[in-house]
Order: structure tokens, then C-alpha cells, then sequence
């Protein structure tokens, strides 16, 4: 009988003792969310303030980010959605930590794998953002200098070049964030690659006469003006 | 030869065709108008590969052949390699730093491309410092209506109304300055910006007339030079004209925000015309570049001008060639709209700079189709004209800035 009453108090006192074991952990848990929330809100509403002091929207406006993030149907200040995605950082960096405190093992290992894979999806935001700006920043310059030059596709030749610089910069991070990278590349070379073909036989084809041109080291127009009428250019200076 | 009184400097790059015929109107110059005083020619070399130094070693005539007397003192010469960024700034500050080392009281710089220099231009030059104590002397010349057009559409009329000074040709390319002066200009520190290149001609004047140095200018003639190098193009002229004054405007907003109207600065030498060779310009083609940036540029122009001067432009759009006119009025608020937007860092300074080429060539081919039947004197009255709506409209400029 005293086996048999052991038999049936030695689960409850294994219970017992592994919940009280397990309280203090859920109690720290639900400590660090509590603390994490407020923290998160603490650290958004100091970025917001630093935001608003630095002038950031306007920044966002000149950089042409405040227009990225319209494309994506969001109509908050930029201000407001970079402080939601730290604030939003926060809080999952918070659960994480947070479920960890539980000592489960599953829990234990997923937490590891999130903190392993942080580095790789900042590296891949911040291949975005300054990809981003790059590319605009050369689509900008593509358009001047093909405007300036008389050139007639000067849009469609800045965007292009935008087109391009995007597709290698989304490669760039998907590679950085693992995401099959194999298809990746293949997809991106085989993109890239046709795209600049493309433009290699248009131009063949379109742009016939001028490649003669270049080759001739723009003889044939020299030789003409050479033989109109005793006139220079005027001087610009 | 450890001091000298006169340093003539000649920048140069690949000029071999041109710089004996420079070398020898100077060497007479200071023979003929200045024999008492130990002069120095030297030129400042960009690593010219035809020869160019050797001709300025070798250039000579026969002074007794030429002159009833002889100089006192021997005209030295050298040839020296500059550093630093390529381009004729840097040449500049090789040749002031060659004057403050040989304590040089009077200075001039003359372009190694000239082939309507005259022993006259070293006297027009120097004069001015050893005889009336100027410390910058400006070139005046007779041109073409259709040339130096970045001088007439911008570079002038921002001078003139910013500073009330009105210095014809601020980038004319020579200039005689005093020993203070080229002190003065090596103690700056701008020699790794656009000033290394062809903006050192509009530094140096603004920075002689914000300064409060004496300023005048001088009646040269004609300039006659050999074409520029192709590959400096207008879009890079421009950039680095354009951003140097910008800055320039920058640095010395206390000196001009009070400043209202403008003033004659004296002027030296005897006006008389002269026979220009013929210039060719190209103004549908102008208006075409103009009427794709209207198509091409429109979201930058936007952030640039804001929608006002914008839809003024836009309306010019349409209008026929022949009739196409850009109002003196809306081009010095497109101007002031650009100073604004590069002191607010609106984009990048040389994307800023590269998107007011379409509106120039616009502002330019509006002036060749008015010049076109007129005199020079007409051509200049127009210029006079745009430098006084620049002037009215100064206080856009200055309510504008923060």
C-alpha cells in the first residue's frame, strides 16, 4: 500500500517540483516582456524625438525614401515607421530573450537560431537602404548626363540603369539573408545577363551608325566641318 | 636670383604651338614698360608631352633689334611641374607660391593659348598695382555677342549684384595682382575643390572684391586663343564655374547680404573696336536640349524651383524657335532658386549643377535669337539689362537664405 501511495505522490511531487522550478522561470519571463514593452517604448519615443531634432523626414524626403515607402501604400511619416521598426525589433529581441528565460530546450534552440541569423538581416537591411540610395543616385546622374546630352531615351535609359542596380542589389541581399541562395544566383545571372544582351544587340542594331562613329573616332562628321566655312564655336567662359 | 620685383606666370598644358609667341609679347613687355625692375617669367606645367617647357627656355628675340634701350637686370625664366589636382588652379597656386618666395611686388597671369597677346598686355596688367596701388586687376575685352555666355548669363550678373562691383569679365583667365594678393591667395585652403580647376578664375576675383582688396580692370583688346580641349566639355565647365561661385556666395554671405545696386570699379587702358572673327552657334539645338530637360527634369527642377518658377519654364516650352524668349526676370530667379537649393543641400552639388545645363543653353539660345540682328553694343545693353533684373531681384536671394 505505502508503494502504491508512493507510486501515485512521487508524479505529483515531480509536478510540483518542476513547476516551482518553472515558476520563477515564467515569472522572469513575463518580467522581461513587461520590461521589454516599456523599454521599447522608451527607445522609440527617444528615436522619434532624435528623428524630429535631426530633421529626418525631410532627409527621407531628399533621399527619396519617403517615395519607397509610399510605393508600399504606407502613408505614415517615415519617422513614424522607422521608430515602429525599432520599437517592433525591440519587441521580438524582448520575446526572444524572454522566452528563453523558460530553459526549454526547443525554445532554447530557436532562440539561438534567431540570434545567429540578426547580423545576416541587418547586413541584408543595410545592402537595401544603401542600395536604394546608390541606385538612385546613379539613375539621377544616368538622367543628367544622357539629358545634357541630347540623348532622346534619357528616361528610359536612367530607369534601366535603376532596374538593373536593383536586381543586383535584391540578389545581393537574398544571398545575404540565405534564402536558396542557389536559385538566386541562377536567377540573377540569368536576369542580368539577358538584360545586358538585350541592350547589347538593340544597340547593334539601333545604334549602328553611332557605333561606326565611336569606331571611326568620329571622323567622317570632323572631316565635314572641317570643310564648312573659316567659323569656331563659341566660347563658353 | 633671390627676389624678384615682377612675376609673370603662364600655366600650361601641351601648348607648344602658341606659348613661344606668349613667352616673347611678355619678355618684350617687361623690356619695353618695366627695364628697372627684376622680373621672373615662369611656367607652371601640367606635364606638357610636345615640348612646351623646352620652347619657354628657347623663346627669345633680338631686344636690341626691337628696343632703343636694354633692360638693367636679365629677364629669368623657368619651367616648373605643379602638384595636385590637374587643371589650372593648381598651376595658379604653384605660380603664388613662386611669387611669395621671391617677394615679388607685382604680378600678372596670362593664358599659354593666346595669340592676340601683345607686349601691351604686361603694362595694361602691372601698371595699375606699381603706379596706382591696385592690388587685382581685371581683364576687359572686346568679344563676340555669342561668346562667354556663362560669363554673361551667370557668372557676372551674380558678381555684380551680390557684391556691387561691376567687374566685366571676372573669368576672363588674366589677371595682375599684387605681392599681398598672392599672399593672400596661398594662405587659402581650397586647393582640393573645383578652385583647382576652372573655378580659380571666379575665386580669385570674388575673393579679391569680398576682401576689400582695390580692384579694377584693364582693356586688353581682342583674345585670340587657340580652341579649348575638347574634352572639357560644358557640363564640366559649368560645374566647376557654377559650384565655386555658389560657394563662394556661401562664405561670404555677411559681405553681400546688405549690399544693394552696383558701382563702375576704375578702368585702365584705351577702348577702341575691334574686328572679331565669326562665331557659330547652333540654337535649335540648344532649345532641344532645353525642351528634354522640360520632359526629362521635371521632378528635379520641382525640388529645385518649386512649382512657380517651374510652370513659367514649363509655359516656355511651347513656344516656336523663332519666337522662343527666356525673361531676364525668370532666368535671375532660376539662378537665385540654384543658389538657394545648393545652400540648402537640396541633392548632390554637381547633380544640382548638371540639371541648370538644359535651362542655360535655354537662357543662351533666347539670347542668340535677339542678338541675332544686333550690334555688340545692342548684345550688351541686353546684358546690361539682365544684370539689373538680377539686381532688383536680390531680395528673393537674400529672404530666401537661412
Amino acid at each position: 500500500m505505502g508503494n502504491f501511495m508512493e507510486l501515485l505522490l512521487q508524479p505529483l511531487r515531480d509536478f510540483g517540483m518542476t513547476f516551482f522550478e518553472f515558476v520563477p522561470n515564467l515569472l522572469a519571463m513575463l518580467i522581461i516582456f513587461i520590461a521589454g514593452y516599456f523599454f521599447s517604448r522608451l527607445i522609440k519615443l527617444v528615436f522619434l524625438r532624435v528623428f524630429r531634432i535631426i530633421n529626418f523626414d525631410r532627409w527621407c524626403d531628399k533621399a527619396g525614401l519617403t517615395a519607397v515607402i509610399r510605393k508600399g501604400d504606407i502613408w505614415s511619416k517615415p519617422s513614424d515607421v522607422f521608430g515602429g521598426i525599432i520599437y517592433w525589433f525591440l519587441i521580438i529581441l524582448f520575446l526572444m530573450i524572454g522566452f528563453s528565460a523558460l530553459r526549454l530546450q526547443t525554445i532554447d534552440n530557436l532562440t539561438a537560431q534567431f540570434f545567429l541569423y540578426i547580423p545576416r538581416a541587418f547586413s541584408a537591411l543595410v545592402i537595401l537602404i544603401a542600395g536604394y540610395i546608390i541606385a538612385g543616385f546613379v539613375s539621377r546622374a544616368v538622367l543628367i548626363t544622357a539629358v545634357n546630352s541630347g540623348y532622346h531615351y534619357a528616361k528610359i535609359l536612367a530607369e534601366a540603369v535603376r532596374l538593373l542596380l536593383i536586381v543586383l542589389i535584391l540578389a545581393m541581399a537574398l544571398e545575404q539573408l540565405r534564402i536558396a541562395p542557389g536559385i538566386v544566383i541562377a536567377a540573377f545571372s540569368i536576369v542580368f545577363g539577358g538584360i545586358i544582351l538585350a541592350l547589347s544587340i538593340a544597340f547593334g542594331i539601333g545604334g549602328i551608325d553611332a557605333a561606326k562613329r565611336i569606331i571611326n573616332g568620329g571622323e567622317p562628321e570632323q572631316k565635314g566641318e572641317k570643310k564648312k566655312e573659316k567659323e569656331r564655336d563659341a566660347e563658353y567662359l | 636670383m633671390d627676389n624678384a620685383d615682377i612675376l609673370v606666370g603662364i600655366a600650361s598644358y601641351n601648348n607648344a604651338k602658341t606659348i613661344g609667341h606668349v613667352v616673347k609679347a611678355v619678355d618684350a613687355g617687361l623690356v619695353k614698360y618695366f627695364p628697372d625692375k627684376r622680373a621672373l617669367i615662369v611656367n607652371s606645367d601640367g606635364g606638357s608631352k610636345d615640348g612646351t617647357p623646352d620652347i619657354v627656355r628657347s623663346a627669345t628675340h633680338d631686344h636690341a633689334a626691337i628696343f632703343l634701350s636694354h633692360p638693367v637686370y636679365p629677364i629669368h625664366r623657368i619651367s616648373m611641374p605643379y602638384n595636385g589636382i590637374p587643371g589650372k588652379g593648381s598651376a595658379f597656386r604653384a605660380l603664388f607660391r613662386k611669387a611669395v618666395e621671391m617677394k615679388a611686388e607685382a604680378c600678372c597671369v596670362v593664358d599659354a593659348d593666346l595669340r592676340s597677346i601683345t607686349p601691351e598686355w604686361i603694362e595694361l596688367l602691372l601698371s595699375p598695382i606699381f603706379q596706382n596701388g591696385f592690388d587685382f586687376v581685371a581683364p576687359l575685352y572686346s568679344r563676340h555677342k555669342y561668346d562667354g555666355t556663362i560669363t554673361n548669363s551667370i557668372v557676372y550678373p551674380v558678381t555684380r549684384a551680390l557684391y556691387g562691383k561691376r567687374v566685366r569679365q571676372p573669368i576672363g583667365g588674366e589677371f595682375g595682382f599684387s605681392g599681398n594678393m598672392a599672399e593672400f591667395y596661398v594662405s587659402q585652403d581650397v586647393w582640393e575643390s573645383h578652385v583647382a580647376r576652372f573655378g580659380i578664375d571666379i575665386w580669385m576675383t570674388t575673393e579679391a572684391i569680398a576682401n576689400d582688396f582695390n580692384v579694377c580692370q584693364t582693356f586688353l583688346g581682342a583674345k585670340i586663343h587657340d580652341p579649348k580641349d575638347p574634352g572639357s566639355d560644358l557640363a564640366d565647365m559649368l560645374l566647376q564655374v557654377v559650384a565655386t561661385l555658389f560657394n563662394l556666395t556661401e562664405r561670404h554671405y555677411d559681405k553681400w547680404k546688405d549690399q544693394k545696386g552696383s558701382s563702375d570699379v576704375p578702368t585702365f587702358g584705351f577702348r577702341y573696336h575691334v574686328g572679331l572673327e565669326s562665331v557659330k552657334v547652333n540654337a535649335e539645338k540648344m532649345l532641344n536640349i532645353f525642351r528634354a530637360g522640360l520632359k526629362d527634369l521635371r521632378n528635379i527642377w520641382m525640388g529645385i524651383m518649386g512649382p512657380g518658377d517651374l510652370g513659367e519654364i514649363e509655359s516656355l516650352g511651347s513656344l516656336p524657335g523663332g519666337s522662343f524668349r527666356f525673361p531676364a526676370g525668370l532666368w535671375a530667379n532660376v539662378v537665385y532658386d540654384y543658389v538657394i537649393a545648393y545652400q540648402r543641400k537640396v541633392m548632390a552639388p554637381e547633380h544640382l549643377i548638371r540639371s541648370l545645363v538644359p535651362l542655360y543653353l535655354g537662357k543662351t539660345a533666347s539670347f542668340v535669337l535677339e542678338a541675332e540682328n544686333m550690334e555688340q553694343e545692342g548684345a550688351e545693353a541686353e546684358i546690361e539689362k539682365l544684370c539689373v533684373e538680377f539686381e532688383n531681384k536680390k531680395d528673393y536671394l537674400v529672404t530666401n537664405w537661412k
